[in-house]
Protein backbone atom coordinates (compact mmCIF):
# COMPACT_ATOMS: atom_id res chain seq x y z
CA UNK A 1 0.00 0.00 0.00
CA UNK A 2 1.42 3.34 -0.98
CA UNK A 3 1.38 5.76 1.94
CA UNK A 4 1.81 9.43 1.16
CA UNK A 5 3.78 11.82 3.34
CA UNK A 6 1.69 14.10 5.53
CA UNK A 7 4.32 16.81 5.20
CA UNK A 8 7.03 16.87 2.59
CA UNK A 9 9.83 19.44 2.67
CA UNK A 10 11.84 19.61 -0.53
CA UNK A 11 14.96 21.76 -0.28
CA UNK A 12 13.06 24.22 1.88
CA UNK A 13 14.77 27.47 2.86
CA UNK A 14 13.15 29.19 5.80
CA UNK A 15 13.59 32.38 7.78
CA UNK A 16 12.28 35.90 8.19
CA UNK A 17 12.61 39.04 6.08
CA UNK A 18 13.96 37.19 3.05
CA UNK A 19 16.98 35.95 4.98
CA UNK A 20 17.36 32.19 5.29
CA UNK A 21 18.37 31.02 8.75
CA UNK A 22 19.96 27.77 7.61
CA UNK A 23 20.82 25.75 4.48
CA UNK A 24 17.88 24.11 2.68
CA UNK A 25 16.31 21.12 4.40
CA UNK A 26 14.43 18.12 3.00
CA UNK A 27 12.28 15.63 4.88
CA UNK A 28 9.22 13.47 4.34
CA UNK A 29 7.08 12.93 7.41
CA UNK A 30 4.75 9.92 7.41
CA UNK A 31 2.06 8.67 9.76
CA UNK A 32 3.56 6.47 12.45
CA UNK A 33 6.82 8.38 12.75
CA UNK A 34 7.87 10.54 15.67
CA UNK A 35 9.92 13.48 14.44
CA UNK A 36 11.61 15.95 16.73
CA UNK A 37 12.97 19.28 15.52
CA UNK A 38 15.86 19.84 17.86
CA UNK A 39 18.42 22.57 18.28
CA UNK A 40 19.55 25.38 20.55
CA UNK A 41 17.57 28.57 21.18
CA UNK A 42 17.33 30.76 18.08
CA UNK A 43 18.16 27.92 15.70
CA UNK A 44 14.87 28.36 13.83
CA UNK A 45 12.97 25.35 15.19
CA UNK A 46 9.61 27.09 15.51
CA UNK A 47 10.22 28.95 12.23
CA UNK A 48 10.71 25.65 10.41
CA UNK A 49 7.64 24.20 12.12
CA UNK A 50 5.50 27.16 11.04
CA UNK A 51 6.91 26.92 7.52
CA UNK A 52 6.04 23.22 7.41
CA UNK A 53 2.50 24.00 8.59
CA UNK A 54 2.01 26.72 5.97
CA UNK A 55 1.88 29.51 8.55
CA UNK A 56 5.04 31.04 7.05
CA UNK A 57 6.02 31.07 3.40
CA UNK A 58 9.21 29.20 2.57
CA UNK A 59 11.96 31.39 1.13
CA UNK A 60 12.73 28.65 -1.36
CA UNK A 61 11.96 25.03 -2.12
CA UNK A 62 8.59 23.34 -1.80
CA UNK A 63 6.37 22.35 1.11
CA UNK A 64 3.53 19.95 0.43
CA UNK A 65 0.95 18.61 2.83
CA UNK A 66 -1.04 15.48 2.13
CA UNK A 67 -3.09 14.69 5.20
CA UNK A 68 -4.93 16.13 8.15
CA UNK A 69 -2.88 17.83 10.84
CA UNK A 70 -3.69 18.48 14.49
CA UNK A 71 -1.76 21.41 15.89
CA UNK A 72 -0.84 22.14 19.51
CA UNK A 73 0.59 25.68 19.62
CA UNK A 74 3.12 26.67 22.25
CA UNK A 75 0.58 28.86 23.96
CA UNK A 76 -3.07 29.39 23.13
CA UNK A 77 -5.65 31.93 24.24
CA UNK A 78 -7.33 29.29 26.39
CA UNK A 79 -4.68 30.17 28.91
CA UNK A 80 -5.57 33.85 28.66
CA UNK A 81 -9.10 34.11 29.88
CA UNK A 82 -11.22 32.23 27.37
CA UNK A 83 -13.81 30.51 29.56
CA UNK A 84 -14.23 26.82 29.02
CA UNK A 85 -14.18 23.38 30.60
CA UNK A 86 -11.79 20.82 29.22
CA UNK A 87 -14.57 19.21 27.21
CA UNK A 88 -15.41 22.59 25.64
CA UNK A 89 -11.76 23.17 24.77
CA UNK A 90 -11.58 19.80 23.04
CA UNK A 91 -14.88 20.36 21.18
CA UNK A 92 -13.61 23.74 19.93
CA UNK A 93 -10.88 21.89 18.05
CA UNK A 94 -13.39 19.92 16.00
CA UNK A 95 -14.16 20.84 12.42
CA UNK A 96 -12.12 21.86 9.42
CA UNK A 97 -12.53 24.19 6.49
CA UNK A 98 -16.04 25.61 6.24
CA UNK A 99 -17.55 23.29 8.86
CA UNK A 100 -18.04 26.35 11.11
CA UNK A 101 -21.09 27.14 8.96
CA UNK A 102 -22.91 24.60 11.11
CA UNK A 103 -23.37 26.70 14.26
CA UNK A 104 -23.83 23.79 16.65
CA UNK A 105 -21.51 20.87 17.23
CA UNK A 106 -23.60 17.76 17.60
CA UNK A 107 -23.58 15.15 20.38
CA UNK A 108 -21.25 13.06 18.20
CA UNK A 109 -18.52 15.67 18.65
CA UNK A 110 -18.93 15.62 22.42
CA UNK A 111 -18.78 11.83 22.45
CA UNK A 112 -15.60 12.00 20.38
CA UNK A 113 -14.19 14.66 22.69
CA UNK A 114 -14.88 12.50 25.74
CA UNK A 115 -13.24 9.57 24.02
CA UNK A 116 -10.00 11.44 23.26
CA UNK A 117 -9.94 12.91 26.76
CA UNK A 118 -10.08 9.33 28.05
CA UNK A 119 -7.36 8.33 25.62
CA UNK A 120 -4.96 11.02 26.85
CA UNK A 121 -5.80 10.35 30.50
CA UNK A 122 -7.65 13.61 31.11
CA UNK A 123 -11.19 12.30 31.46
CA UNK A 124 -11.41 13.12 35.20
CA UNK A 125 -10.78 16.76 34.30
CA UNK A 126 -13.37 16.89 31.50
CA UNK A 127 -15.74 19.13 33.47
CA UNK A 128 -13.01 21.20 35.14
CA UNK A 129 -12.33 24.73 33.97
CA UNK A 130 -9.27 24.66 31.71
CA UNK A 131 -7.76 27.62 33.55
CA UNK A 132 -7.66 25.65 36.82
CA UNK A 133 -5.64 22.72 35.43
CA UNK A 134 -1.96 22.07 36.03
CA UNK A 135 0.51 22.56 33.16
CA UNK A 136 0.66 18.82 32.48
CA UNK A 137 -3.13 18.44 32.51
CA UNK A 138 -3.52 21.43 30.18
CA UNK A 139 -1.11 19.92 27.72
CA UNK A 140 -3.06 16.66 27.74
CA UNK A 141 -6.28 18.56 27.04
CA UNK A 142 -4.54 20.55 24.28
CA UNK A 143 -3.34 17.27 22.75
CA UNK A 144 -6.88 15.86 22.99
CA UNK A 145 -8.14 18.99 21.21
CA UNK A 146 -5.69 18.42 18.38
CA UNK A 147 -6.66 14.74 18.18
CA UNK A 148 -10.42 15.19 18.09
CA UNK A 149 -10.55 15.15 14.27
CA UNK A 150 -8.31 12.03 14.10
CA UNK A 151 -5.39 13.72 12.32
CA UNK A 152 -2.70 11.86 10.39
CA UNK A 153 -0.06 13.99 12.05
CA UNK A 154 0.07 15.66 15.45
CA UNK A 155 2.25 18.79 15.47
CA UNK A 156 3.40 20.28 18.77
CA UNK A 157 5.47 23.41 19.34
CA UNK A 158 7.61 22.85 22.45
CA UNK A 159 4.89 20.93 24.28
CA UNK A 160 6.95 20.39 27.39
CA UNK A 161 8.76 23.72 27.71
CA UNK A 162 6.98 24.77 30.92
CA UNK A 163 7.06 21.36 32.62
CA UNK A 164 9.21 19.66 35.18
CA UNK A 165 11.11 16.54 34.19
CA UNK A 166 8.47 14.09 35.42
CA UNK A 167 5.59 15.85 33.65
CA UNK A 168 7.70 16.13 30.49
CA UNK A 169 8.43 12.42 30.52
CA UNK A 170 4.74 11.60 30.96
CA UNK A 171 3.78 13.75 27.99
CA UNK A 172 6.45 12.11 25.86
CA UNK A 173 5.19 8.67 26.89
CA UNK A 174 1.68 9.75 25.97
CA UNK A 175 2.83 10.88 22.51
CA UNK A 176 4.65 7.60 22.03
CA UNK A 177 1.52 5.66 23.04
CA UNK A 178 -0.65 7.69 20.67
CA UNK A 179 1.81 7.09 17.87
CA UNK A 180 1.72 3.36 18.44
CA UNK A 181 -1.99 2.92 19.08
CA UNK A 182 -3.36 5.40 16.55
CA UNK A 183 -0.58 5.11 14.00
CA UNK A 184 -0.55 8.88 13.61
CA UNK A 185 2.69 10.73 13.09
CA UNK A 186 4.12 13.19 15.58
CA UNK A 187 6.20 16.24 14.74
CA UNK A 188 7.38 18.29 17.66
CA UNK A 189 9.87 20.96 18.58
CA UNK A 190 12.20 20.34 21.49
CA UNK A 191 15.50 21.61 22.78
CA UNK A 192 15.89 18.54 24.94
CA UNK A 193 18.35 16.15 23.27
CA UNK A 194 17.78 13.24 25.67
CA UNK A 195 14.13 13.30 24.61
CA UNK A 196 15.17 12.88 21.00
CA UNK A 197 17.43 10.01 21.93
CA UNK A 198 14.77 8.23 23.95
CA UNK A 199 11.59 8.70 21.96
CA UNK A 200 12.15 9.96 18.43
CA UNK A 201 12.31 7.79 15.34
CA UNK A 202 13.49 10.74 13.26
CA UNK A 203 15.04 14.12 13.93
CA UNK A 204 15.58 17.44 12.26
CA UNK A 205 18.74 18.88 13.77
CA UNK A 206 19.08 22.62 13.35
CA UNK A 207 22.05 24.62 14.51
CA UNK A 208 23.18 27.99 13.23
CA UNK A 209 26.68 27.30 14.43
CA UNK A 210 28.09 25.16 11.71
CA UNK A 211 25.55 25.65 10.26
CA UNK A 212 23.64 22.36 10.50
CA UNK A 213 20.31 21.43 8.97
CA UNK A 214 20.07 17.65 9.01
CA UNK A 215 17.05 15.43 8.72
CA UNK A 216 16.63 11.68 8.93
CA UNK A 217 16.22 8.64 11.16
CA UNK A 218 17.82 9.14 14.56
CA UNK A 219 19.89 5.99 14.15
CA UNK A 220 21.50 7.32 10.98
CA UNK A 221 22.00 10.85 12.20
CA UNK A 222 24.02 9.53 15.12
CA UNK A 223 26.75 8.39 12.73
CA UNK A 224 27.13 11.71 10.98
CA UNK A 225 30.56 13.19 11.74
CA UNK A 226 29.15 16.71 12.15
CA UNK A 227 26.57 15.42 14.65
CA UNK A 228 29.20 13.44 16.56
CA UNK A 229 31.46 16.49 16.59
CA UNK A 230 28.71 18.69 17.97
CA UNK A 231 26.69 16.36 20.22
CA UNK A 232 29.10 13.53 21.00
CA UNK A 233 27.69 10.02 21.10
CA UNK A 234 24.23 10.97 22.35
CA UNK A 235 22.37 9.60 19.32
CA UNK A 236 24.72 6.63 18.92
CA UNK A 237 24.33 5.78 22.60
CA UNK A 238 20.58 5.74 22.21
CA UNK A 239 20.89 3.39 19.27
CA UNK A 240 23.30 1.06 21.09
CA UNK A 241 20.93 0.94 24.03
CA UNK A 242 18.27 -0.59 21.82
CA UNK A 243 17.56 2.50 19.77
CA UNK A 244 14.79 4.89 20.35
CA UNK A 245 11.83 3.16 22.00
CA UNK A 246 9.95 3.99 18.93
CA UNK A 247 9.69 1.73 16.00
CA UNK A 248 7.63 2.87 13.08
CA UNK A 249 4.60 0.82 12.14
CA UNK A 250 5.88 1.05 8.57
CA UNK A 251 9.16 -0.71 9.06
CA UNK A 252 10.61 0.03 5.66
CA UNK A 253 10.68 3.70 6.37
CA UNK A 254 12.46 3.31 9.66
CA UNK A 255 15.67 2.92 7.79
CA UNK A 256 15.25 6.03 5.84
CA UNK A 257 13.83 5.00 2.51
CA UNK A 258 11.54 7.96 2.46
CA UNK A 259 13.11 10.26 5.00
CA UNK A 260 15.72 12.12 3.05
CA UNK A 261 18.85 12.61 4.98
CA UNK A 262 19.59 16.26 4.58
CA UNK A 263 23.28 15.63 4.06
CA UNK A 264 23.55 17.94 1.14
CA UNK A 265 21.98 20.58 3.31
CA UNK A 266 24.82 20.81 5.79
CA UNK A 267 27.95 22.65 5.10
CA UNK B 1 -40.05 53.31 41.47
CA UNK B 2 -43.32 51.71 40.38
CA UNK B 3 -44.76 55.14 39.66
CA UNK B 4 -41.73 55.90 37.49
CA UNK B 5 -42.20 52.67 35.60
CA UNK B 6 -45.89 53.39 35.15
CA UNK B 7 -45.04 56.83 33.77
CA UNK B 8 -42.46 55.30 31.47
CA UNK B 9 -44.91 52.75 30.12
CA UNK B 10 -47.57 55.40 29.59
CA UNK B 11 -45.06 57.35 27.49
CA UNK B 12 -43.95 54.26 25.56
CA UNK B 13 -44.82 55.80 22.19
CA UNK B 14 -42.28 58.53 22.92
CA UNK B 15 -39.61 56.26 24.39
CA UNK B 16 -40.08 53.30 22.10
CA UNK B 17 -37.32 54.01 19.59
CA UNK B 18 -34.60 55.06 22.06
CA UNK B 19 -35.34 52.12 24.37
CA UNK B 20 -35.37 49.56 21.58
CA UNK B 21 -32.27 51.21 20.08
CA UNK B 22 -30.48 50.77 23.43
CA UNK B 23 -31.54 47.12 23.65
CA UNK B 24 -30.46 46.34 20.09
CA UNK B 25 -27.15 48.24 20.34
CA UNK B 26 -26.39 46.66 23.72
CA UNK B 27 -27.05 43.16 22.43
CA UNK B 28 -25.00 43.60 19.24
CA UNK B 29 -22.01 45.37 20.75
CA UNK B 30 -22.20 43.18 23.85
CA UNK B 31 -21.73 40.09 21.70
CA UNK B 32 -18.94 41.67 19.65
CA UNK B 33 -17.31 42.88 22.86
CA UNK B 34 -16.46 39.28 23.82
CA UNK B 35 -14.06 39.14 20.87
CA UNK B 36 -12.72 42.61 21.70
CA UNK B 37 -11.97 41.67 25.32
CA UNK B 38 -10.51 38.26 24.49
CA UNK B 39 -8.20 39.81 21.90
CA UNK B 40 -7.11 42.40 24.46
CA UNK B 41 -8.27 45.17 22.15
CA UNK B 42 -10.44 47.06 24.63
CA UNK B 43 -8.83 50.31 23.60
CA UNK B 44 -9.72 49.56 19.97
CA UNK B 45 -13.40 50.19 20.60
CA UNK B 46 -12.55 53.47 22.38
CA UNK B 47 -10.41 54.53 19.42
CA UNK B 48 -13.06 53.47 16.90
CA UNK B 49 -15.86 55.29 18.72
CA UNK B 50 -13.64 58.38 18.75
CA UNK B 51 -12.98 58.00 15.02
CA UNK B 52 -16.71 57.66 14.47
CA UNK B 53 -17.17 60.89 16.44
CA UNK B 54 -14.73 62.61 14.11
CA UNK B 55 -16.72 61.17 11.21
CA UNK B 56 -19.96 62.65 12.58
CA UNK B 57 -18.33 66.05 13.12
CA UNK B 58 -16.76 65.92 9.65
CA UNK B 59 -20.11 65.01 8.11
CA UNK B 60 -21.84 67.95 9.81
CA UNK B 61 -18.98 70.29 8.85
CA UNK B 62 -19.09 69.30 5.19
CA UNK B 63 -22.89 69.50 5.01
CA UNK B 64 -23.32 72.71 6.96
CA UNK B 65 -20.25 74.70 5.99
CA UNK B 66 -18.93 73.45 2.67
CA UNK B 67 -22.19 72.40 0.97
CA UNK B 68 -24.18 75.10 2.69
CA UNK B 69 -27.20 73.11 3.87
CA UNK B 70 -27.98 71.48 7.21
CA UNK B 71 -26.57 68.07 7.89
CA UNK B 72 -28.66 64.99 7.36
CA UNK B 73 -28.16 62.08 9.72
CA UNK B 74 -27.47 59.64 6.92
CA UNK B 75 -24.64 61.74 5.53
CA UNK B 76 -22.96 62.05 8.89
CA UNK B 77 -23.40 58.34 9.40
CA UNK B 78 -21.78 57.69 6.05
CA UNK B 79 -18.75 59.75 7.03
CA UNK B 80 -18.53 58.02 10.39
CA UNK B 81 -18.79 54.59 8.85
CA UNK B 82 -16.28 55.22 6.10
CA UNK B 83 -13.74 56.71 8.47
CA UNK B 84 -14.17 53.97 11.05
CA UNK B 85 -13.89 51.25 8.47
CA UNK B 86 -10.76 52.75 6.97
CA UNK B 87 -9.05 53.05 10.32
CA UNK B 88 -10.14 49.61 11.50
CA UNK B 89 -8.84 47.94 8.39
CA UNK B 90 -5.60 49.93 8.50
CA UNK B 91 -5.09 48.95 12.13
CA UNK B 92 -5.52 45.27 11.48
CA UNK B 93 -3.76 45.08 8.13
CA UNK B 94 -0.61 47.04 8.85
CA UNK B 95 1.78 45.05 10.98
CA UNK B 96 4.08 48.05 11.08
CA UNK B 97 1.56 49.88 13.21
CA UNK B 98 2.27 48.78 16.75
CA UNK B 99 -0.97 47.84 18.53
CA UNK B 100 -1.20 50.21 21.48
CA UNK B 101 0.84 52.99 19.89
CA UNK B 102 -1.35 53.10 16.78
CA UNK B 103 -4.53 53.03 18.83
CA UNK B 104 -3.25 55.82 21.06
CA UNK B 105 -2.37 57.88 17.99
CA UNK B 106 -5.78 57.29 16.41
CA UNK B 107 -7.65 58.00 19.64
CA UNK B 108 -5.83 61.28 20.33
CA UNK B 109 -5.84 62.40 16.69
CA UNK B 110 -9.58 61.79 16.37
CA UNK B 111 -10.35 63.45 19.68
CA UNK B 112 -8.34 66.54 18.77
CA UNK B 113 -9.80 66.55 15.25
CA UNK B 114 -13.35 66.44 16.59
CA UNK B 115 -12.66 69.34 18.96
CA UNK B 116 -10.96 71.35 16.18
CA UNK B 117 -13.84 70.78 13.76
CA UNK B 118 -16.25 71.70 16.54
CA UNK B 119 -14.95 75.27 16.51
CA UNK B 120 -16.04 75.55 12.86
CA UNK B 121 -19.60 74.28 13.48
CA UNK B 122 -20.49 76.24 16.58
CA UNK B 123 -24.21 76.25 15.82
CA UNK B 124 -24.40 72.46 15.74
CA UNK B 125 -21.71 71.84 18.35
CA UNK B 126 -24.05 71.43 21.29
CA UNK B 127 -26.15 68.87 19.49
CA UNK B 128 -23.06 66.98 18.41
CA UNK B 129 -21.54 66.97 21.89
CA UNK B 130 -24.73 65.73 23.47
CA UNK B 131 -25.03 63.07 20.82
CA UNK B 132 -21.48 61.84 21.14
CA UNK B 133 -21.52 61.72 24.92
CA UNK B 134 -24.75 59.77 24.77
CA UNK B 135 -27.08 62.35 26.25
CA UNK B 136 -29.47 62.32 23.30
CA UNK B 137 -32.91 61.49 24.67
CA UNK B 138 -34.63 60.96 21.36
CA UNK B 139 -33.81 58.50 18.62
CA UNK B 140 -35.41 59.38 15.31
CA UNK B 141 -37.22 56.66 13.37
CA UNK B 142 -34.66 57.01 10.55
CA UNK B 143 -31.80 56.49 12.99
CA UNK B 144 -33.55 53.49 14.48
CA UNK B 145 -34.02 52.05 11.01
CA UNK B 146 -30.29 52.58 10.35
CA UNK B 147 -29.51 50.65 13.54
CA UNK B 148 -31.80 47.79 12.56
CA UNK B 149 -30.47 47.74 9.00
CA UNK B 150 -26.86 47.32 10.14
CA UNK B 151 -27.09 45.50 13.45
CA UNK B 152 -29.72 42.83 12.80
CA UNK B 153 -27.92 41.26 9.79
CA UNK B 154 -24.65 41.58 11.70
CA UNK B 155 -26.14 39.77 14.70
CA UNK B 156 -27.52 37.03 12.46
CA UNK B 157 -24.13 36.58 10.81
CA UNK B 158 -22.49 36.30 14.22
CA UNK B 159 -24.99 33.73 15.41
CA UNK B 160 -24.41 31.72 12.23
CA UNK B 161 -20.62 31.99 12.06
CA UNK B 162 -19.83 32.09 15.77
CA UNK B 163 -17.73 28.95 15.67
CA UNK B 164 -15.54 30.47 12.97
CA UNK B 165 -15.15 33.80 14.77
CA UNK B 166 -14.39 31.94 18.01
CA UNK B 167 -11.79 29.77 16.30
CA UNK B 168 -9.84 32.71 14.87
CA UNK B 169 -10.09 34.55 18.19
CA UNK B 170 -8.85 31.58 20.20
CA UNK B 171 -5.94 30.78 17.91
CA UNK B 172 -5.63 32.06 14.35
CA UNK B 173 -2.66 29.78 13.59
CA UNK B 174 -4.58 26.68 14.68
CA UNK B 175 -7.57 27.83 12.62
CA UNK B 176 -5.29 28.25 9.59
CA UNK B 177 -3.84 24.74 10.04
CA UNK B 178 -7.41 23.39 10.18
CA UNK B 179 -8.15 25.09 6.86
CA UNK B 180 -10.62 27.71 8.10
CA UNK B 181 -10.87 30.84 5.90
CA UNK B 182 -9.03 32.95 8.49
CA UNK B 183 -8.63 36.07 6.33
CA UNK B 184 -12.35 36.12 5.51
CA UNK B 185 -13.33 35.58 9.15
CA UNK B 186 -10.90 38.21 10.45
CA UNK B 187 -12.08 40.73 7.86
CA UNK B 188 -15.74 40.03 8.61
CA UNK B 189 -15.04 40.46 12.31
CA UNK B 190 -13.21 43.77 11.82
CA UNK B 191 -15.93 45.11 9.53
CA UNK B 192 -18.57 44.05 12.07
CA UNK B 193 -16.72 45.91 14.81
CA UNK B 194 -16.22 49.02 12.70
CA UNK B 195 -19.80 49.10 11.44
CA UNK B 196 -21.32 48.26 14.82
CA UNK B 197 -19.34 50.86 16.73
CA UNK B 198 -19.78 53.59 14.14
CA UNK B 199 -23.53 53.17 13.75
CA UNK B 200 -24.09 53.01 17.53
CA UNK B 201 -21.84 56.03 18.06
CA UNK B 202 -23.83 57.99 15.51
CA UNK B 203 -27.24 57.03 16.94
CA UNK B 204 -26.59 56.69 20.68
CA UNK B 205 -23.21 58.31 21.34
CA UNK B 206 -19.56 57.46 21.90
CA UNK B 207 -19.91 56.66 25.61
CA UNK B 208 -22.60 53.96 25.28
CA UNK B 209 -20.85 52.54 22.21
CA UNK B 210 -17.65 52.09 24.21
CA UNK B 211 -19.52 50.86 27.29
CA UNK B 212 -21.59 48.29 25.37
CA UNK B 213 -18.51 46.90 23.67
CA UNK B 214 -16.60 46.30 26.90
CA UNK B 215 -18.75 45.94 30.04
CA UNK B 216 -21.20 43.19 28.99
CA UNK B 217 -18.27 41.08 27.76
CA UNK B 218 -16.46 41.49 31.09
CA UNK B 219 -19.62 40.44 32.93
CA UNK B 220 -20.27 37.48 30.66
CA UNK B 221 -16.69 36.18 30.71
CA UNK B 222 -16.80 36.23 34.51
CA UNK B 223 -19.82 33.93 34.78
CA UNK B 224 -20.12 31.88 31.58
CA UNK B 225 -18.86 28.29 31.60
CA UNK B 226 -17.73 28.45 27.97
CA UNK B 227 -17.40 30.77 25.02
CA UNK B 228 -20.79 29.97 23.51
CA UNK B 229 -22.58 30.88 26.72
CA UNK B 230 -20.33 33.94 27.12
CA UNK B 231 -21.56 35.28 23.77
CA UNK B 232 -25.20 34.72 24.76
CA UNK B 233 -24.69 36.20 28.24
CA UNK B 234 -22.88 39.25 26.82
CA UNK B 235 -25.73 39.94 24.41
CA UNK B 236 -28.27 39.63 27.26
CA UNK B 237 -26.26 41.86 29.63
CA UNK B 238 -25.74 44.39 26.82
CA UNK B 239 -29.44 44.46 25.93
CA UNK B 240 -30.33 44.84 29.62
CA UNK B 241 -27.85 47.71 30.03
CA UNK B 242 -29.31 49.47 26.99
CA UNK B 243 -32.95 49.01 27.96
CA UNK B 244 -32.78 49.37 31.75
CA UNK B 245 -30.24 52.18 31.37
CA UNK B 246 -32.81 54.20 29.43
CA UNK B 247 -35.46 53.63 32.11
CA UNK B 248 -32.97 54.57 34.83
CA UNK B 249 -32.02 57.74 32.97
CA UNK B 250 -35.71 58.67 32.83
CA UNK B 251 -36.33 57.86 36.49
CA UNK B 252 -33.22 59.50 37.93
CA UNK B 253 -32.94 62.23 35.31
CA UNK B 254 -29.47 61.15 34.24
CA UNK B 255 -27.86 61.47 30.81
CA UNK B 256 -28.90 58.41 28.80
CA UNK B 257 -25.40 57.27 27.84
CA UNK B 258 -24.11 57.63 31.38
CA UNK B 259 -27.08 55.71 32.80
CA UNK B 260 -26.60 52.88 30.29
CA UNK B 261 -22.87 52.70 31.09
CA UNK B 262 -23.59 52.72 34.83
CA UNK B 263 -26.14 49.91 34.55
CA UNK B 264 -23.56 47.95 32.53
CA UNK B 265 -20.93 48.61 35.20
CA UNK B 266 -23.32 47.54 37.97
CA UNK B 267 -24.16 44.31 36.15
CA UNK B 268 -20.45 43.65 35.60
CA UNK B 269 -19.76 44.09 39.31
CA UNK B 270 -22.66 41.76 40.18
CA UNK B 271 -21.39 39.09 37.78
CA UNK B 272 -17.87 39.46 39.16
CA UNK B 273 -19.20 39.05 42.71
CA UNK B 274 -21.20 35.97 41.69
CA UNK B 275 -18.13 34.46 40.02
CA UNK B 276 -15.94 35.03 43.08
CA UNK B 277 -18.61 33.65 45.44
CA UNK B 278 -19.15 30.53 43.34
CA UNK B 279 -15.39 29.94 43.09
CA UNK B 280 -15.03 30.21 46.88
CA UNK B 281 -17.98 27.92 47.52
CA UNK B 282 -16.53 25.36 45.13
CA UNK B 283 -13.17 25.56 46.87
CA UNK B 284 -14.86 25.07 50.27
CA UNK B 285 -16.84 22.14 48.91
CA UNK B 286 -13.73 20.50 47.49
CA UNK B 287 -11.93 21.00 50.79
CA UNK B 288 -14.76 19.48 52.81
CA UNK B 289 -14.96 16.49 50.43
CA UNK B 290 -11.26 15.85 51.00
Amino acid sequence: MDITAVIELDQVRFGYGGEALLPPVSASIYPGELWVIVGPNGAGKSTLLKTALGLLRPLGGRVSRGGTIGYVPQRSRFEDGVPGRSIDVVCSGAGRGWSFLRPWTGPATRTRARSVLREVGAEPQSQSAFATLSEGQRQRVAIARALVDRPDLLVLDEPTSAMDVVAEHRVMELLETLRRTRGCGVLMVSHNLPVVAEFATHALILDREGPLALAGPVAELGDRPEVVARYGDLFSAARCAGGPRASTPHGAREHGHHAHLGGEASR
Amino acid sequence: MIATLRDFVSLWELFRYPTLAGVLAGAALGLLGVYIVLRRMVFLSAALSQVASLGVAAGVFVQARLLGHPSEGGDALGWATALTLAVAIALTRSRKLGGDRALGFVFLGSWAGTLALGTRIVAELHDIESLLSGSAVAVLPDDFRALVTWLVPMLLLHVWWWRGFSAVTQDADDARVRGLPVTLLETALVISLAMGISVVTRVLGALPAFAFSVLPALAALAIAPNLGWALIAAAVVGATSGGVGYVVSYGLELPVGAAQALVGAALTLCCGAVAVTVARLRALLTKSEQ
